[in-house]
């Protein structure tokens, strides 16, 4: 398969935004200046920007832990202000949750950002509500949720695919398997390495992805959000795709494995040598699409840094509507 | 006992809360029920009766058992301007999705800087005393009170069980709706029509100016009955109904011990970390120089509940214990 080139330098540049957020954060968050945890996305590049190409700003997504990339690439698409999502990581008022979710909470619904719930697996009985409530009221709408290969030891997991099946909601599975949640690889933790088997019994179509084959993750996701958004039903795609190293990322990989995910599969890497090697774009123009990517995301990290910290009273704001609570 | 002044009629606890859904659907298209056998069978104790027929299947939702599914898809709903109202069949199974209405409803808004509204009921049915056994007669607000977010409201009357389930299903927060099962079939005056009663607002059952009994639900009318007794060796005890548990009317509580100088607290609940210890805390806190006596705590024991009847009854409070414990604080 072959995206047309314009296409396919824009998703050039979307994993690169990622990649640049994904690394420029991590190296902040080494120099201290990023609280909290860190639960890093790299080497899921091309999952992502699939995801951020076919949703749109009306539909949802719940991101999981490891979507700050897609967070930043829906928030700059649909909003223009990517910065608002580097910001609420570092804790900041100009933050997409005002400061008060980080890294693990970061909400935009008016780019479809429904946020992340740092209990894994939870918001895939949420985003079912999504779904019905929109059946209901008959807006043609794709709820997505994004998981991990973990969550699929959550009872949720279960309960959401069955109601979404016998209703027949609109509703996204879109299933990131990086072959570890956290230490633990997913031929160990799971009865089948292949998420699809699990899924498949509750009989909406499963389909398997090169998570890291941008134009073949692309075109699924284009098939699995058209299909929903037609009124079908839900769909369920496997991204298969790896993490690499960093933060929370598990303690052991087999040189091997990590040989061939970040040299001979990495999903840059692949889709700079698919246009290279068509000889439709030139090494100068993906090296000025990456350098700019880059330049971008250190005034993000600027503006981050920069910004300003919450007014601590705001600390007691919102936790109900309508009622104040006591004050320190 | 009410707080309302409309006309009544007498209904039952169950059909004035099937009143109150039938209003707030009729009113507002944004409002839709969900939970096992809700549906043709009209929920397991008939709260939902007729209404299946009324609004069809899509409105009165059956689901199966996945009571994480059952709050997630309220709280999702909620997400995009719905306002869901989820039967749980027995309290016992809220464990099932503690984490959606603790973890999601309750945090939501504040989490995500007030861009989201977790605008959900969640109805359930509580309280012993019928021989349901350990896992079918639990008092759980103690499970829910340390939930910043999480709004508890527990009707004692007919016409509260009304007024009060309209407030919640028109508030912007997450309710958790207590409703005792042995309560369900007491009559009382129910005014007709569409009417609310004020969350966190608690009601003065029943006015004396020697004690102040704290209840709710059951309790409540547990501590009448002793009121009852109390007032006939001269004891007149003030009662007051709590109706919303969280965030409860302190103002009230306070004010009443202020006057009575004497405080008994009852819940049907076992006494460690529950309502009853954080009402003795705030009482004693607030009004320790007005008190002529320690708070007394009248509470279940602290077993889970026996299946026998003997056995339950020997660990659930009722009239005699709070007897008992007004008291001991005039002694």
């Amino acid at each position: 398969m072959t995206l047309d080139l314009e296409l396919m330098l824009d998703l050039y540049k979307d994993m690169w935004l990622i990649r640049a957020f994904e690394q420029g954060l991590e190296r902040e968050f080494k120099k201290g200046n990023v609280p909290g945890m860190l639960h890093i996305g790299l080497g899921q590049e091309a999952t992502q920007a699939a995801l951020a190409a076919h949703l749109q700003k009306t539909d949802c997504f719940f991101p999981d832990h490891r979507c700050h990339g897609l967070n930043a690439l829906a928030q700059e698409k649909h909003a223009g202000s990517g910065e608002r999502i580097m910001a609420e990581l570092f804790g900041k008022a100009t933050g997409v949750s005002g400061g008060k979710g980080g890294s693990l909470h970061s909400a935009n619904p008016a780019v479809g950002n429904f946020g992340d719930n740092a209990v894994e697996g939870s918001f895939m009985v949420t985003v079912l509500g999504v779904a019905l409530a929109w059946q209901m009221r008959k807006e043609p709408k794709v709820a997505c949720c994004v998981i991990g290969d973990g969550t699929v030891g959550r009872g949720e997991f279960h309960e959401s695919l069955n109601m979404a099946a016998i209703w027949k909601l609109p509703v996204f599975y879109a299933c990131v398997n990086n072959g570890y949640a956290i230490s633990t690889p997913v031929g160990q933790a799971h009865a089948s390495a292949d998420i699809v088997d699990l899924a498949r019994g509750y009989g909406l179509p499963c389909v398997q992805v090169d998570g890291n084959d941008i134009e073949h993750a692309y075109e699924e996701t284009r098939k699995a959000v058209e299909y929903i958004r037609a009124g079908n039903g839900p769909y369920f795609l496997e991204f298969k795709t790896w993490r690499w190293q960093g933060v929370f990322s598990g303690e052991f990989r087999p040189p091997d494995e990590v040989k061939y995910w970040k040299e001979e599969h990495d999903a840059i890497a692949m889709a700079r040598q698919k246009v290279l090697g068509d000889g439709r774009a030139t090494a100068v123009d993906l090296d000025t699409i990456e350098a700019e990517v880059k330049a971008e995301i250190e005034k993000w990290i600027a503006f981050a840094m920069n910004g300003p910290m919450p007014d601590p009273a705001k600390a007691t704001a919102d936790v109900y509507v309508g009622w104040e609570i006591d004050k320190r | 006992m009410t707080a309302t002044t409309a006309k009544g009629r007498t209904r039952t606890y169950v059909q004035a809360l099937t009143e109150a859904l039938d209003i707030a659907m009729g009113k507002d298209a944004s409002v839709f029920l969900l939970g096992e056998d809700i549906g043709k069978m009209g929920g397991d104790f008939g709260v939902t009766r007729g209404l299946f027929d009324k609004y069809g299947a899509e409105r009165v939702r059956d689901t199966p058992l996945s009571e994480a599914a059952i709050v997630g898809a309220c709280v999702g709903a909620a997400m995009v301007g719905m306002r869901p109202v989820a039967e749980i069949m027995f309290a016992d199974f809220l464990g099932e999705c503690y984490d959606q209405l603790v973890n999601n409803a309750a945090k939501m808004h504040y989490m995500f800087d007030g861009q989201f509204k977790a605008s959900i009921v969640v109805r359930t049915a509580c309280g012993g005393g019928f021989g349901g056994g350990p896992h079918h007669s639990q008092s759980v607000e103690g499970w829910f009170l340390n939930v910043p977010g999480l709004v508890i409201v527990a009707p004692a009357t007919p016409a509260d069980a009304k007024g009060l389930l309209l407030s919640a299903i028109e508030n912007d927060n997450p309710v958790l709706f207590l409703e005792h099962k042995a309560l369900y079939r007491l009559k009382g005056d129910v005014p007709e029509g569409y009417y609310s009663t004020p969350l966190r607002k608690a009601a003065v059952a029943r006015e004396g100016k020697d004690v102040t009994i704290v209840a709710a639900m059951k309790m409540t009318h547990e501590a009448l009955a002793a009121a009852e007794a109390l007032a006939a060796e001269g004891i007149e005890a003030e009662v007051i109904d709590l109706r919303t548990i969280r965030p409860y009317d302190a103002e009230m509580v306070l004010e009443s011990v202020r006057k009575t100088g004497r405080a008994v607290v009852a819940t049907e609940a076992p006494k460690m970390g529950g309502l009853a210890a954080e009402l003795s805390a705030t009482i004693s806190e607030e009004c320790f120089r007005d008190l002529k006596s320690p708070v007394t705590r009248v509470a279940g024991l602290d077993t889970p509940i026996p299946f026998s009847l003997v056995l339950e009854k020997y660990i659930l409070p009722g009239k005699d214990e709070i007897v008992k414990g007004v008291k001991q604080v005039l002694a």
